[in-house]
C-alpha cells in the first residue's frame, strides 16, 4: 500500500470536485477546482476519516477491553447490545451524550471545561502523527516520534487543570498524584526510547519500522521494551498505576466531578491513550506492519495487509495490557516513584548502553545483521 | 499541600455502607482520623422489645447481612437462656453448620471487597461466584439466599433436605481448592505484599486496651476465640485449631481471615458426618404454644392471652465472622423480651481507628479498613 490515506483523501475531493465544476458555468467552475481548495479540502476530509477510523477503533478496542476482563473474571462481559454486546458501547455513549453536564458552582469554568476538552485533543492528535502502514506519512514528519511523545506528555497538565479547577479535595488529589506520576515515568519512557533510536538511527516512525525488517527489535532491546511498557502503563494510567483515579480512596481521582459528556471525554482519551500506547510498542519493538520473511508472501501482500498486520499487533499487545490489569492490585505513589526513580531509570540507562553495544556489533548470533539504509 | 479534612463516606467507595470516616490529611499522610458512625441505626434493640421472641430473629438477618447466620444464632442462644429452654442436639449441629457456613460466605464476602479496594478486579468475581455456592446451599435448606429466618428459639425451623451433606461436601472441595487460589493471586503478588506489608499495626496490648476482638486481635498474636474459650452449640464437640498471626497488620488480618475458612472447613466435614448419622427431632418438645414452633401452630387465641412464665434473663455470646458478639436479654415473664442488648464487634472496632490509621498514607486507608471487615448494619443496628 504505497498510497497513503491523505493522497487518497486528496484525489477523492479533486474527483467530487472536478465532478461538480463540470456542470458548473466556467468562473465558478475554475474557482472550485482550485489546488488549494482541493488540498485544504482534501486535509480536511483526510482528518475526518482518520478521526471516524481511529473512534471506531477506540469503541471496539473498549468492547474488546469488556469481553477480555469478562473471561479473565469468569463471565461474559457485554451480552445484550447488538452481537456479543458489540454496540453496547454506543449506547453507553449515547447515554452520556443525553446527560446534563454540570460544573460545580465553585468551579473555574475555564479550567473545568479546557481540561476535557484539550486532553481530548491532545489525545486525538496522536493518531494524525503515528503511522499505520507504508507511506502513511512518510518524508512529512521527520521527527514523528518525538513529536508523538510530547503530545502524548501534556496529558497530566491538562488533568492537572481539570483538577484543580474542580475545587474538589479528590480532586486535587488525583491531579497532585498525576503530576507525581508524570515526574516518575516520562523520564525512563523517554531513556527507553533513546535505545530504539540509537539503534535505528532516526526519529521518523517509518524510518524506524524500515530499519526493523531482518529483526524485531523487542529481542535485542528486550530491557528497553520492558521499561517503556511499565512507563507507558504509567502513562495510561492503567492498573498497577491508575493511582491518580483510585476509585478507593479518591472516589474517581481527578474527574469525580464531571459527568455526562465531559466524563466521556475523559474516558473515550483514556482508550484513545490506549490505544496510542499500543501503536507506540507495536511500531517501535514489534516491527510496525512489517512480518518476518517465515511468512508466506499470500498472507502479507493482499490489499491492506500492512494495517491488518498492525492491528492484529496493536490488539496483541493490548491484550496483554488487559491481561496485567486483571491480575494486579495497584501500587502507591510513594511506591510507584521509588519504582520509577530507583530501578526503571537505571534499567534505562543500562538499555541505552546495551543498544549502543548492538550498534556497535551491528550482527547479533540469533537475530540477524542490522539493515544499512544509508542513514 | 496545607492539612485538610476530608470526608470519607457517608458515600464513598471505601465505606463499603453508611459511615463516614473523617480525615486529616497533610499531602497523602494521615495526620488524624474520626470515624463517625450512627447513618444506618435502625433501632434494632428497641423495636425488639415490641416483638415475639421468634419474631426478633427477622431483624437478626438484617442486623448483619452478610452474616445473618451467625447473628440468629447469637440471639437465639440468648433466648433460649432467658426463657430456660434447651434445643435437641441436631439442632445445636445444625446451628454450628449454619454458623460455619456463614463465616465462610462472610469471609468470602470480605475478600472480595478488600482486594477491589486495591485494585483486583479479578479476585473480587472469583469471591463472588464462590460465595453464591454458599447462598445456593443456604437456600437449600432455609429457603432464603441471605435473610434466612432459619433458627427459632428451641431449635431451628426444619431439618435439612435429603442429600444436603453430600452437596455441601462437594461445594466445600471446591472451596478448598479456590482458597489456594485466592492465595496465590494475593500472597504471591509481590505488589499485594507491598501494599499490605507492615500497615495499620494494632499490637495486642491496645486490641485488649480497645476491646477490639475478633481476626484483628489474633492477628496480633493473641489467640482468643470463643468458640474455643467459652464454647456453645457443639464447638466443644468439633477439632480445629485458632488461627493466628503475629504480625498485627492487613497481611496478618488477610492470613488469619483465610485460615479461618479453612479451619471452618474442617469442622464443617465434621458436623456434616455427624449430622448424617444422628437423625433426631430439630425443635424442642416442651416449647410453650405461644413460641409458634412448627410442631405447635400459634392460634389466634395464642397472642391474645397474657401468661406467665418464668422470669430469667439470658447472656450469649459467639465468635461472630467480624470479632466477639454478645446479646443480654431480658425475660421479664411477658410474651416480648423485655430488654435485648448486642455487642456489636464492628462498632468496637472501628472506633480504634484512630489508633491504626494515623501516621499512613491515603492510600493505605482503604487496605486498613479493608482488612478491619467493616459491616455497617451490624454497627449501627
Amino acid at each position: 500500500m504505497s498510497a497513503s490515506l491523505y493522497s487518497v483523501a486528496h484525489s477523492l475531493v479533486a474527483i467530487v470536485l472536478t465532478a461538480i465544476g463540470s456542470v458548473l458555468p466556467s468562473p465558478l467552475r475554475q474557482g472550485i477546482t482550485n489546488a488549494g481548495l482541493i488540498t485544504a479540502l482534501g486535509v480536511i476530509v483526510f482528518a475526518a476519516i482518520l478521526l471516524i477510523a481511529s473512534m471506531l477503533n477506540t469503541i471496539v478496542l473498549i468492547w474488546f477491553e469488556r469481553k477480555l476482563l469478562g473471561r479473565f473474571m469468569d463471565r461474559r462481559g457485554a451480552m445484550h447490545v447488538g452481537f456479543a454486546g458489540l454496540l453496547q458501547n454506543f449506547a453507553d455513549g449515547l447515554k452520556l451524550m443525553r446527560k446534563n453536564t454540570f460544573r460545580p458552582d465553585e468551579a473555574d469554568g475555564l479550567g473545568f471545561y479546557l481540561g476535557p476538552t484539550a486532553y481530548m485533543v491532545t489525545s486525538l492528535i496522536l493518531f494524525g502523527i503515528l503511522p499505520v502502514s507504508t507511506g502513511w506519512n512518510s518524508g512529512v514528519l521527520p521527527l514523528s516520534l518525538l513529536l508523538a511523545l510530547v503530545v502524548f506528555s501534556f496529558a497530566p497538565l491538562f488533568i492537572f487543570i481539570s483538577a484543580w479547577s474542580s475545587n474538589n479535595k479528590y480532586s486535587l488529589m488525583g491531579g497532585m498524584r498525576s503530576a507525581a506520576q508524570m515526574i516518575a515515568y516520562e523520564v525512563p519512557l523517554l531513556l527507553s526510547v533513546v535505545a530504539v533510536v540509537v539503534v535505528s538511527g532516526s526519529f521518523d516512525l517509518n524510518t524506524i519500522v524500515a530499519q526493523q525488517q531482518n529483526y524485531w527489535y523487542w529481542g535485542p532491546l528486550f530491557l528497553a521494551l520492558l521499561v517503556f511498557v511499565a512507563a507507558m502503563l504509567a502513562e495510561m494510567e492503567r492498573i498497577p498505576f491508575d493511582l491518580p483515579e483510585a476509585e478507593a480512596e479518591l472516589v474517581e481521582g481527578w474527574n469525580t466531578e464531571y459527568g455526562g459528556m465531559l466524563f466521556a471525554f475523559f474516558m473515550l482519551s483514556d482508550y484513545v491513550r490506549a490505544l496510542v500506547g499500543s501503536f507506540l510498542v507495536v511500531l517501535l519493538f514489534l516491527g510496525g506492519w512489517t512480518m518476518p520473511s517465515w511468512v508466506p508472501s499470500a498472507a502479507t501482500s493482499f490489499p491492506l495487509a500492512g494495517i491488518v498486520w498492525f492491528m492484529v499487533k496493536v490488539y496483541v499487545v493490548f491484550a496483554v495490557f488487559v491481561w496485567i490489569r486483571a491480575s494486579l492490585p495497584r501500587v502507591r505513589t510513594d511506591q510507584l516513584l521509588r519504582v520509577g526513580w530507583n530501578r526503571m531509570i537505571p534499567l534505562a540507562l543500562l538499555s541505552v548502553v546495551l543498544a549502543a553495544g548492538v550498534v556497535m556489533v551491528k550482527c547479533l548470533p540469533i537475530f540477524g545483521c542490522l539493515p544499512n539504509l544509508g542513514i | 499541600m496545607s492539612e485538610m479534612w476530608i470526608n470519607m463516606g457517608p458515600q464513598h467507595p471505601m465505606t463499603h455502607g453508611l459511615w463516614n470516616l473523617r480525615v486529616q490529611i497533610d499531602g497523602e499522610l494521615i495526620l488524624d482520623v474520626d470515624p463517625e458512625m450512627g447513618y444506618l441505626h435502625r433501632g434494632i434493640e428497641k423495636i425488639s422489645e415490641d416483638r415475639h421472641y421468634n419474631e426478633v430473629v427477622t431483624l437478626m438477618d438484617r442486623t448483619c447481612y452478610v452474616a445473618g447466620m451467625a447473628w440468629e444464632h447469637l440471639y437465639i442462644l440468648g433466648a433460649e437462656q432467658a426463657l430456660h429452654l434447651q434445643p435437641p442436639e441436631r439442632a445445636e449441629y445444625i446451628r454450628t453448620m449454619s454458623e460455619e457456613f456463614q463465616r465462610i460466605a462472610s469471609h468470602i464476602m470480605w475478600y472480595a471487597a478488600f482486594v477491589q479496594d486495591l485494585g483486583l478486579m479479578s479476585p473480587f468475581l472469583y469471591g463472588m461466584r464462590d460465595r453464591d455456592l454458599l447462598l445456593d446451599l443456604f437456600q437449600s435448606y432455609t429457603g432464603a439466599r441471605m435473610t434466612y429466618e432459619y433458627m427459632r428459639v428451641g431449635g431451628v425451623r426444619n431439618d435439612l433436605p435429603h442429600g444436603f451433606t453430600d452437596r455441601a461436601r462437594k461445594v466445600l472441595d471446591w472451596l478448598i481448592e479456590r482458597f489456594q487460589e485466592y492465595d496465590q493471586l494475593c500472597m504471591g503478588s509481590d505488589i499485594f505484599r507491598r501494599r499490605c506489608d507492615g500497615l495499620g499495626v494494632l499490637s495486642a496490648r491496645d486490641c485488649i486496651d480497645y476491646g477490639v476482638t475478633g481476626p484483628m486481635l489474633r492477628s496480633a498474636g493473641v489467640a482468643r476465640d470463643l468458640r474455643k474459650d467459652r464454647p456453645y452449640s457443639a464447638y466443644d464437640r468439633v477439632d480445629f485449631d485458632v488461627a493466628r498471626a503475629t504480625t498485627a497488620d492487613v497481611t496478618g488480618r488477610y492470613l488469619v481471615r483465610m485460615e479461618e475458612m479453612r479451619q471452618s472447613v474442617r469442622i464443617l466435614r465434621q458436623v456434616l458426618d455427624w449430622l448424617d448419622h444422628h437423625p433426631g427431632p430439630v425443635m424442642a418438645e416442651n416449647l410453650p404454644r405461644w413460641l409458634g414452633a412448627p410442631y405447635a401452630p400459634i392460634g389466634r387465641e395464642g397472642y391474645l392471652l397474657k401468661r406467665e412464665y418464668p422470669k430469667g434473663v439470658g447472656f450469649a455470646a459467639i465468635e461472630e465472622p467480624h470479632g466477639e458478639a454478645a446479646v443480654y436479654v431480658v425475660n421479664q415473664g411477658g410474651e416480648h423480651p423485655y430488654r435485648v442488648k448486642f455487642r456489636s464487634p464492628v462498632y468496637v472496632n472501628l472506633s480504634a481507628a484512630r489508633k491504626y490509621l494515623v501516621g499512613y498514607h491515603v492510600a493505605d486507608i482503604p487496605p486498613i479498613m479493608g482488612s478491619v471487615d467493616v459491616c455497617v448494619g451490624e454497627s449501627d443496628r
